[in-house]
Protein backbone atom coordinates (compact mmCIF):
# COMPACT_ATOMS: atom_id res chain seq x y z
CA UNK A 1 0.00 0.00 0.00
CA UNK A 2 1.39 3.40 -0.98
CA UNK A 3 0.37 6.12 1.47
CA UNK A 4 -0.48 9.57 0.17
CA UNK A 5 -0.99 12.23 2.80
CA UNK A 6 -3.95 14.42 1.86
CA UNK A 7 -3.47 17.97 3.21
CA UNK A 8 -7.07 17.82 4.49
CA UNK A 9 -7.66 14.18 5.44
CA UNK A 10 -4.23 12.84 6.41
CA UNK A 11 -2.50 9.65 5.24
CA UNK A 12 -4.67 7.42 3.01
CA UNK A 13 -4.24 4.51 0.65
CA UNK A 14 -3.18 5.80 -2.78
CA UNK A 15 -6.15 3.97 -4.33
CA UNK A 16 -8.39 6.69 -2.86
CA UNK A 17 -6.78 9.25 -5.16
CA UNK A 18 -6.68 10.10 -8.83
CA UNK A 19 -3.40 11.18 -10.36
CA UNK A 20 -4.18 14.31 -12.34
CA UNK A 21 -0.78 15.08 -13.84
CA UNK A 22 2.31 17.21 -13.76
CA UNK A 23 1.79 20.69 -12.32
CA UNK A 24 2.61 23.41 -14.82
CA UNK A 25 1.63 26.95 -15.64
CA UNK A 26 -1.51 27.36 -17.71
CA UNK A 27 -0.99 29.76 -20.63
CA UNK A 28 -3.49 32.55 -21.20
CA UNK A 29 -6.08 30.89 -23.47
CA UNK A 30 -6.72 34.18 -25.28
CA UNK A 31 -3.06 34.86 -26.02
CA UNK A 32 -1.57 31.37 -26.45
CA UNK A 33 -0.81 30.08 -29.92
CA UNK A 34 -2.31 26.69 -30.87
CA UNK A 35 1.19 25.24 -30.53
CA UNK A 36 1.58 26.58 -26.98
CA UNK A 37 -1.85 25.26 -26.04
CA UNK A 38 -1.07 21.85 -27.53
CA UNK A 39 2.17 21.68 -25.53
CA UNK A 40 0.26 22.64 -22.37
CA UNK A 41 -2.33 19.91 -22.91
CA UNK A 42 -0.26 17.02 -24.20
CA UNK A 43 3.50 17.43 -23.71
CA UNK A 44 4.92 16.27 -20.39
CA UNK A 45 8.50 16.67 -19.13
CA UNK A 46 8.30 13.21 -17.46
CA UNK A 47 11.51 13.45 -15.39
CA UNK A 48 13.21 10.50 -13.69
CA UNK A 49 13.51 12.74 -10.64
CA UNK A 50 11.41 14.77 -8.24
CA UNK A 51 8.24 16.02 -9.90
CA UNK A 52 5.50 18.32 -8.71
CA UNK A 53 2.11 16.82 -9.51
CA UNK A 54 -1.57 17.47 -8.95
CA UNK A 55 -3.59 14.73 -7.25
CA UNK A 56 -7.31 14.54 -6.50
CA UNK A 57 -8.79 12.93 -3.37
CA UNK A 58 -11.56 11.07 -5.18
CA UNK A 59 -12.80 8.90 -2.29
CA UNK A 60 -12.31 11.53 0.41
CA UNK A 61 -12.58 15.32 0.60
CA UNK A 62 -12.80 15.68 -3.21
CA UNK A 63 -10.10 18.35 -3.25
CA UNK A 64 -7.13 18.87 -5.57
CA UNK A 65 -3.68 19.30 -4.06
CA UNK A 66 0.03 19.31 -4.91
CA UNK A 67 2.33 16.33 -4.41
CA UNK A 68 6.13 16.25 -4.70
CA UNK A 69 6.90 12.70 -5.73
CA UNK A 70 10.07 11.02 -6.93
CA UNK A 71 9.06 9.26 -10.12
CA UNK A 72 11.67 6.50 -9.72
CA UNK A 73 11.31 5.56 -6.02
CA UNK A 74 7.69 6.72 -5.55
CA UNK A 75 8.83 8.51 -2.39
CA UNK A 76 6.61 11.47 -1.53
CA UNK A 77 8.45 14.25 0.29
CA UNK A 78 5.69 16.82 0.51
CA UNK A 79 1.98 17.31 -0.09
CA UNK A 80 0.39 20.72 0.14
CA UNK A 81 -2.79 22.60 -0.62
CA UNK A 82 -2.81 24.36 -3.99
CA UNK A 83 -1.35 27.85 -4.12
CA UNK A 84 -4.77 29.40 -4.76
CA UNK A 85 -6.12 27.83 -1.57
CA UNK A 86 -3.14 29.08 0.46
CA UNK A 87 -3.69 32.61 -0.84
CA UNK A 88 -7.37 32.46 0.17
CA UNK A 89 -6.37 31.46 3.68
CA UNK A 90 -3.76 34.22 3.89
CA UNK A 91 -0.73 31.93 4.04
CA UNK A 92 1.96 30.76 1.65
CA UNK A 93 2.40 32.17 -1.84
CA UNK B 1 -43.61 6.56 16.19
CA UNK B 2 -46.63 5.23 14.26
CA UNK B 3 -46.44 1.53 13.60
CA UNK B 4 -48.59 -0.61 11.37
CA UNK B 5 -48.19 -3.61 9.15
CA UNK B 6 -47.92 -3.33 5.39
CA UNK B 7 -51.33 -4.96 5.06
CA UNK B 8 -52.85 -2.32 7.34
CA UNK B 9 -51.29 0.45 5.28
CA UNK B 10 -52.68 -0.97 2.04
CA UNK B 11 -56.15 -1.42 3.51
CA UNK B 12 -56.22 2.15 4.77
CA UNK B 13 -55.24 3.52 1.36
CA UNK B 14 -52.31 5.40 2.87
CA UNK B 15 -49.59 6.88 0.64
CA UNK B 16 -47.01 4.48 -0.80
CA UNK B 17 -44.25 3.51 1.58
CA UNK B 18 -40.63 4.45 1.08
CA UNK B 19 -38.18 1.63 0.67
CA UNK B 20 -34.48 1.37 1.32
CA UNK B 21 -32.17 0.10 -1.43
CA UNK B 22 -31.29 -2.73 0.97
CA UNK B 23 -33.62 -5.72 1.26
CA UNK B 24 -35.22 -5.88 4.70
CA UNK B 25 -34.86 -8.91 6.97
CA UNK B 26 -38.29 -10.15 8.12
CA UNK B 27 -40.41 -9.34 10.01
CA UNK B 28 -41.02 -6.09 8.16
CA UNK B 29 -43.34 -3.27 9.21
CA UNK B 30 -44.05 0.27 8.10
CA UNK B 31 -42.63 2.85 10.50
CA UNK B 32 -43.07 6.55 9.78
CA UNK B 33 -43.78 5.81 6.12
CA UNK B 34 -40.76 3.54 5.66
CA UNK B 35 -40.72 -0.20 5.19
CA UNK B 36 -38.20 -1.36 7.79
CA UNK B 37 -37.02 -4.57 9.37
CA UNK B 38 -38.17 -5.23 12.92
CA UNK B 39 -35.87 -8.19 13.39
CA UNK B 40 -34.26 -8.45 16.80
CA UNK B 41 -30.89 -9.99 17.43
CA UNK B 42 -28.83 -10.60 20.55
CA UNK B 43 -25.65 -11.27 18.56
CA UNK B 44 -22.49 -9.55 19.79
CA UNK B 45 -22.01 -7.95 16.38
CA UNK B 46 -25.00 -6.58 14.48
CA UNK B 47 -25.63 -4.79 11.20
CA UNK B 48 -28.79 -2.75 10.71
CA UNK B 49 -30.18 -0.71 7.83
CA UNK B 50 -30.82 2.86 9.00
CA UNK B 51 -31.58 4.33 5.56
CA UNK B 52 -34.98 5.53 6.81
CA UNK B 53 -33.27 8.24 8.89
CA UNK B 54 -33.56 11.72 7.37
CA UNK B 55 -30.32 12.89 5.77
CA UNK B 56 -29.63 16.47 4.72
CA UNK B 57 -26.31 17.57 3.20
CA UNK B 58 -25.23 21.18 3.72
CA UNK B 59 -22.48 22.99 1.84
CA UNK B 60 -21.20 26.34 3.05
CA UNK B 61 -18.10 28.37 3.90
CA UNK B 62 -15.65 26.11 5.72
CA UNK B 63 -14.65 28.86 8.17
CA UNK B 64 -16.45 31.80 9.79
CA UNK B 65 -19.80 32.33 11.47
CA UNK B 66 -21.77 29.77 9.47
CA UNK B 67 -19.24 27.00 10.06
CA UNK B 68 -19.21 27.90 13.75
CA UNK B 69 -23.00 27.72 13.94
CA UNK B 70 -22.96 24.22 12.42
CA UNK B 71 -21.18 23.31 15.63
CA UNK B 72 -18.79 20.66 14.38
CA UNK B 73 -15.50 20.76 12.48
CA UNK B 74 -14.47 18.66 9.49
CA UNK B 75 -13.60 15.18 10.67
CA UNK B 76 -15.86 15.18 13.71
CA UNK B 77 -19.49 14.39 14.53
CA UNK B 78 -21.65 15.53 17.40
CA UNK B 79 -25.11 14.57 18.59
CA UNK B 80 -27.24 17.59 19.43
CA UNK B 81 -29.64 17.67 22.38
CA UNK B 82 -32.54 17.13 19.94
CA UNK B 83 -30.97 13.82 18.86
CA UNK B 84 -29.79 15.05 15.44
CA UNK B 85 -26.33 13.82 14.51
CA UNK B 86 -24.28 16.58 12.85
CA UNK B 87 -21.35 15.25 10.82
CA UNK B 88 -18.46 17.33 9.47
CA UNK B 89 -18.01 15.12 6.42
CA UNK B 90 -15.65 17.24 4.30
CA UNK B 91 -14.19 20.77 4.43
CA UNK B 92 -17.28 23.01 4.08
CA UNK B 93 -19.68 20.05 3.96
CA UNK B 94 -21.94 18.79 6.73
CA UNK B 95 -24.45 15.96 6.98
CA UNK B 96 -27.44 16.12 9.33
CA UNK B 97 -28.98 12.79 10.32
CA UNK B 98 -32.37 12.92 12.06
CA UNK B 99 -35.47 10.87 12.76
CA UNK B 100 -37.46 9.58 9.74
CA UNK B 101 -39.55 12.26 8.04
CA UNK B 102 -37.72 15.23 9.56
CA UNK B 103 -35.73 16.25 6.46
CA UNK B 104 -37.75 19.39 5.74
CA UNK B 105 -37.52 20.49 9.37
CA UNK B 106 -33.75 19.96 9.38
CA UNK B 107 -33.43 22.12 6.25
CA UNK B 108 -35.69 24.84 7.69
CA UNK B 109 -33.62 25.01 10.88
CA UNK B 110 -30.38 25.48 8.92
CA UNK B 111 -32.01 28.07 6.63
CA UNK B 112 -33.20 30.03 9.67
CA UNK B 113 -29.59 30.39 10.77
CA UNK B 114 -28.36 31.83 7.46
CA UNK B 115 -28.15 35.61 7.20
CA UNK B 116 -30.58 36.58 4.39
CA UNK B 117 -28.36 39.60 3.62
CA UNK B 118 -25.72 37.17 2.45
CA UNK B 119 -22.31 36.16 3.67
CA UNK B 120 -19.80 39.05 3.75
CA UNK B 121 -17.34 36.95 1.77
CA UNK B 122 -19.97 36.24 -0.89
CA UNK B 123 -20.19 32.54 -0.08
CA UNK B 124 -23.39 30.60 -0.55
CA UNK B 125 -25.01 27.95 1.59
CA UNK B 126 -26.77 25.10 -0.21
CA UNK B 127 -28.80 22.20 1.17
CA UNK B 128 -30.19 19.04 -0.34
CA UNK B 129 -32.37 16.40 1.32
CA UNK B 130 -30.55 13.22 0.24
CA UNK B 131 -32.62 10.83 2.36
CA UNK B 132 -33.80 8.85 -0.66
CA UNK B 133 -30.51 9.03 -2.52
CA UNK B 134 -28.28 7.41 0.04
CA UNK B 135 -27.99 4.20 2.02
CA UNK B 136 -27.10 4.30 5.71
CA UNK B 137 -26.17 1.25 7.76
CA UNK B 138 -24.96 0.77 11.32
CA UNK B 139 -22.39 -1.78 12.49
CA UNK B 140 -22.34 -2.31 16.26
CA UNK B 141 -20.18 -4.54 18.45
CA UNK B 142 -16.74 -4.82 20.00
CA UNK B 143 -15.47 -6.70 16.94
CA UNK B 144 -16.51 -3.90 14.56
CA UNK B 145 -12.96 -2.52 14.14
CA UNK B 146 -11.55 -5.99 13.34
CA UNK B 147 -14.23 -6.46 10.72
CA UNK B 148 -13.62 -3.00 9.25
CA UNK B 149 -9.88 -3.66 9.04
CA UNK B 150 -10.63 -6.20 6.33
CA UNK B 151 -12.47 -3.77 4.06
CA UNK B 152 -11.14 -0.32 5.00
CA UNK B 153 -7.51 0.88 5.05
CA UNK B 154 -7.96 3.59 7.68
CA UNK B 155 -6.52 2.90 11.15
CA UNK B 156 -9.54 2.47 13.46
CA UNK B 157 -7.53 2.36 16.68
CA UNK B 158 -8.83 4.60 19.48
CA UNK B 159 -5.71 6.77 19.29
CA UNK B 160 -6.28 7.58 15.60
CA UNK B 161 -10.06 7.50 15.25
CA UNK B 162 -11.72 7.99 18.66
CA UNK B 163 -15.47 8.14 19.15
CA UNK B 164 -17.16 10.91 17.11
CA UNK B 165 -14.61 10.69 14.30
CA UNK B 166 -16.04 11.29 10.82
CA UNK B 167 -14.20 10.48 7.62
CA UNK B 168 -14.87 9.75 3.99
CA UNK B 169 -12.83 6.87 2.67
CA UNK B 170 -13.00 3.65 0.73
CA UNK B 171 -14.93 0.76 2.35
CA UNK B 172 -15.16 -2.46 0.32
CA UNK B 173 -13.93 -0.33 -2.61
CA UNK B 174 -16.96 1.99 -2.30
CA UNK B 175 -16.69 5.67 -1.43
CA UNK B 176 -18.24 5.66 2.03
CA UNK B 177 -18.71 8.16 4.82
CA UNK B 178 -17.71 6.49 8.08
CA UNK B 179 -18.89 7.98 11.36
CA UNK B 180 -17.86 6.42 14.64
CA UNK B 181 -20.92 6.82 16.83
CA UNK B 182 -20.52 4.54 19.85
CA UNK B 183 -23.74 3.52 21.61
CA UNK B 184 -24.62 5.23 24.90
CA UNK B 185 -23.37 2.15 26.79
CA UNK B 186 -19.96 2.55 25.13
CA UNK B 187 -20.31 -0.29 22.59
CA UNK B 188 -18.29 0.39 19.47
CA UNK B 189 -20.51 1.44 16.56
CA UNK B 190 -20.03 2.82 13.05
CA UNK B 191 -22.47 4.45 10.69
CA UNK B 192 -21.61 3.75 7.05
CA UNK B 193 -23.14 5.94 4.41
CA UNK B 194 -22.89 5.52 0.63
CA UNK B 195 -24.81 6.08 -2.58
CA UNK B 196 -28.18 4.34 -2.65
CA UNK B 197 -27.26 2.25 -5.67
CA UNK B 198 -24.31 0.76 -3.74
CA UNK B 199 -26.23 0.16 -0.50
CA UNK B 200 -26.91 -3.55 -0.94
CA UNK B 201 -23.33 -4.17 -2.06
CA UNK B 202 -21.94 -2.45 1.01
CA UNK B 203 -24.40 -4.22 3.31
CA UNK B 204 -23.52 -7.62 1.86
CA UNK B 205 -19.77 -6.89 1.94
CA UNK B 206 -19.94 -6.02 5.64
CA UNK B 207 -22.03 -9.10 6.38
CA UNK B 208 -19.59 -11.29 4.49
CA UNK B 209 -16.59 -9.81 6.33
CA UNK B 210 -18.39 -10.35 9.65
CA UNK B 211 -19.08 -14.09 9.36
CA UNK B 212 -16.03 -15.00 11.44
CA UNK B 213 -17.16 -12.54 14.13
CA UNK B 214 -20.69 -13.98 14.33
CA UNK B 215 -22.43 -11.02 12.72
CA UNK B 216 -26.22 -10.92 12.53
CA UNK B 217 -28.77 -8.60 10.97
CA UNK B 218 -30.72 -6.43 13.39
CA UNK B 219 -33.81 -4.36 12.62
CA UNK B 220 -34.10 -0.59 12.26
CA UNK B 221 -32.95 1.02 15.51
CA UNK B 222 -34.20 4.52 14.57
CA UNK B 223 -31.03 6.21 15.77
ZN1 LIG C 1 -8.69 14.51 1.38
Amino acid sequence: MILVSCPWCGPRNSSEFRYVGESKGRPDPNAATPEEWRRYLYVKSNPADWATETWYHRAGCRRFFAVERHTVTNEIRETRRPAAQLRLEGGGS
Amino acid sequence: MAESTIADADAAGTPPVARSSISQAPPVAVVDGWEVSQRTSDAVLTLSDESALAKVVVHGPEAGAFAGAMGVAFGRATRRDDGVLVVGSSPGEWLLIGAPGTGAALEAAVAAGVDPAGDPAGDFVTMVDITHGRALIRLTGAAAPSLMAKICAVDLDDRVTPNATALRTSVAKLVTDVVRDDRPDGTRSYLLHCDRSSGQVLFDAVLDAGIEHGIDIAGFTAR
